[in-house]
């Protein structure tokens, strides 16, 4: 048997391409899969300007023709993605010199590419559950939302094991999907400190009076404008915060909801206090978080909260909602504000208790980057990881496939 | 059965065991999934869709279509590796034959009984496109084309720009049928293996 482990990982997105958090996710897990000495092939959609292929760190990195022809619809995409997917990586996988031990999708958006090759080729299938439909929904509504989660069951059925990014989300995937215990495994979701170290010592007062005045204090909302995220409760909070303290509220992202949060703003006559940024390019996304006095992630349903960790990592307080993996991340009063989600009212006080306490945010910085650095490190995932192909790939060798 | 199709891989699949050729044939069937072999020693395995729910036909397709592979798959190991040639009928299971010929290089014969074109002629919805664009997968990553008629033969290098040499026109209801079906099989048997 050849020495070195191959892994085929399937993923909708890799840098350049970001769309959320599976994107980062996959991009640092393969490159200290691969530090660790995993041989990684990532399969992934195209990118205007990106290669087709390209090795990264010792990861090889595919990028297939995501299909772009107009679509029905968006799952329909989906699935024709999946099409060109599983057809490039059947050939790619077959032409290797040494052939795919294992394979690893993320989320239901590769699950045909992942279940279909599996089969094929008769190796292991492991899955990364990122976030689930009924979960992202509250409930099942409409046919779309049920394929969708009938998609995602039967991704969860094929596959050897569940990797969850958090305690809380193993027990949901485990309630969402009858899984038994023994098929989850928890590895949490990492943060690439280093990317903070590096501009340490860098000026922020220019960059910072770009958005704020010097006695406003910079509050900083980073994720989608989707209902999942809790945005609207953050606006909500604004002028219950002002009351007490000036205020700039930045808002990175951009969503189905940004129409209506800006009727909301406009309502309050707080156009001044709230910025919507858009997508913002990661230089400038990274100096956010570095100025920012306090970071806000009031999600409703969070599977696990890199936001959070991030904001963690740039030694920016952070205010959660006490929900799914952000209750796990945060540690009430210790690396952390939790408020009661979807609760205006208690995010506006965590927000205002950090803004108002120079030590108390201190304190909290302090705790929270020692957290991160501890439990989050991309190295330890990387080698948890690991041990999961190999056991993996023990059974395997067990059975009649092998 | 849907259509005209059921009968003729069922009168074509008996003829080719009793040519001595090993016939196996996947196919869809909500209720009798599952492998069974017929009287003709046609074996026979009918797959359902482990995705219940769905919003279209495309839907339903492509996630059957790990299914078929599923089968077709196992086919494959538990006869060797002994498989020469799969024959692929219409659309449907474009994806799992062209998934399976770039795995496991088992060509394939691309068995045109309509086209998309036809069947809803003047219409480019994304829908029918994406359908179109199935079929010309089929048609590009296919060993040879087979047709029931110079008409459809002419259709297919018109609307798909294939090139003629890769259509076969098999007249079923010619005397030579099944020996013009056997004769284009040979042509493509192994055919990947032998690059």
């Amino acid at each position: 048997m050849k020495n070195k482990l191959s892994v085929m990982m399937f993923t909708w997105e890799f840098p350049p391409r970001v769309i959320g958090g599976i994107s980062p996710h996959v991009f640092f897990l393969s490159k200290s899969l691969a530090k660790n000495g995993v041989k990684v092939h990532v399969v992934t959609c195209d990118f205007p300007g990106a290669p087709a292929h390209e090795v990264i760190d010792g990861v090889e990195v595919y990028r297939i023709d995501s299909y772009k022809n107009p679509a029905p619809d968006f799952a329909t995409w989906v699935y024709l993605m999946n099409l060109n997917m599983q057809k490039e990586a059947a050939a790619i996988a077959n032409k290797l010199r040494d052939k795919i031990d294992v394979f690893h999708a993320h989320d239901w958006l590769v699950a045909t590419a992942g279940i279909g090759l599996k089969h094929v080729f008769r190796k292991p299938l492991l899955v990364t559950m990122h976030s689930t439909e009924i979960g992202r929904r509250d409930g099942l509504h409409t046919n779309t939302e049920k394929m969708i989660h009938e998609t995602e069951a039967w991704l969860a059925y094929e596959a050897w094991k569940v990797i969850c990014c958090s305690d809380y989300m193993v027990s949901h995937v485990k309630w969402a999907f009858g899984l038994p215990e023994d098929k989850l495994v928890m590895i949490p979701n990492g943060v690439n400190t280093r990317v903070y170290e590096s501009s340490e010592t860098e000026d922020y007062d220019a960059f910072r009076a770009k958005f704020a005045l010097p006695d406003e204090k910079i509050v900083l909302y980073v994720g989608r404008l989707v209902y999942e995220k809790g945005i609207h409760v953050l606006i909500n909070a604004v002028p219950k915060v002002l009351e007490k303290v000036n205020a700039k509220f930045i808002i990175v992202g951009s969503g189905y909801m940004k129409e209506q949060l800006l009727t909301i703003v406009r309502s309050m006559k707080l156009e001044h206090k709230v910025l919507f940024m858009g997508f913002v390019d990661d230089e400038t996304l990274l100096k956010l978080q570095k100025c920012a006095d306090v970071s806000v992630v009031p999600s409703l349903f969070e599977p696990f909260g890199i936001v959070a960790l991030e904001a963690m990592a740039a030694k920016s307080p952070v205010v959660v909602s006490d929900t799914g993996g952000l209750s796990e991340i945060v540690d009430h009063d210790a690396t952390g504000f939790k408020a009661y989600p979807n609760n205006p009212d208690s995010l506006a006080w965590g927000i205002t208790k950090l803004l108002l306490d120079e030590n108390y945010r201190n304190y909290i910085r302090g705790n929270a980057y020692r957290k991160v650095q501890e439990k989050y490190d991309w190295e330890r995932i990387a080698q948890q990881t690991k041990s999961i192909y190999k056991a993996v790939l023990g059974e395997y060798s067990k059975s009649f496939w092998a | 059965m849907v259509g005209q199709l059921a009968d003729y891989i069922n009168a074509l699949s008996i003829q080719l065991a009793k040519n001595n050729v090993e016939t196996y044939v996947v196919t869809y069937s909500d209720s009798l999934t599952g492998a069974v072999e017929e009287a003709s020693g046609v074996k026979i395995m009918r797959v359902a869709n482990p995705v219940r729910t769905h919003i279209g036909v495309l839907t339903w397709d492509l996630t059957l279509n790990q299914e078929v592979e599923r089968a077709a798959a196992s086919i494959y190991y538990q006869a060797d590796k002994q498989i020469d040639l799969i024959d692929v009928y219409d659309w449907h299971f474009i994806p799992a034959a062209v998934t399976l010929k770039n795995a496991l290089n088992i060509p394939f014969v691309y068995s045109v009984e309509s086209l998309e074109d036809h069947r809803s002629p003047n219409t480019s919805t994304p829908y029918n496109m994406s359908i179109k664009s199935i079929e010309w997968v089929g048609f590009y990553e296919a060993e040879k084309v087979s047709v029931k008629s110079d008409w459809m033969r002419d259709e297919i290098v018109r609307i798909h720009s294939v090139p003629e040499e890769k259509v076969k026109v098999v007249l079923p209801s010619a005397g030579s049928w099944i020996k013009d079906v056997l004769e284009l099989y040979k042509t493509v048997a192994g055919g990947l293996n032998r690059k």
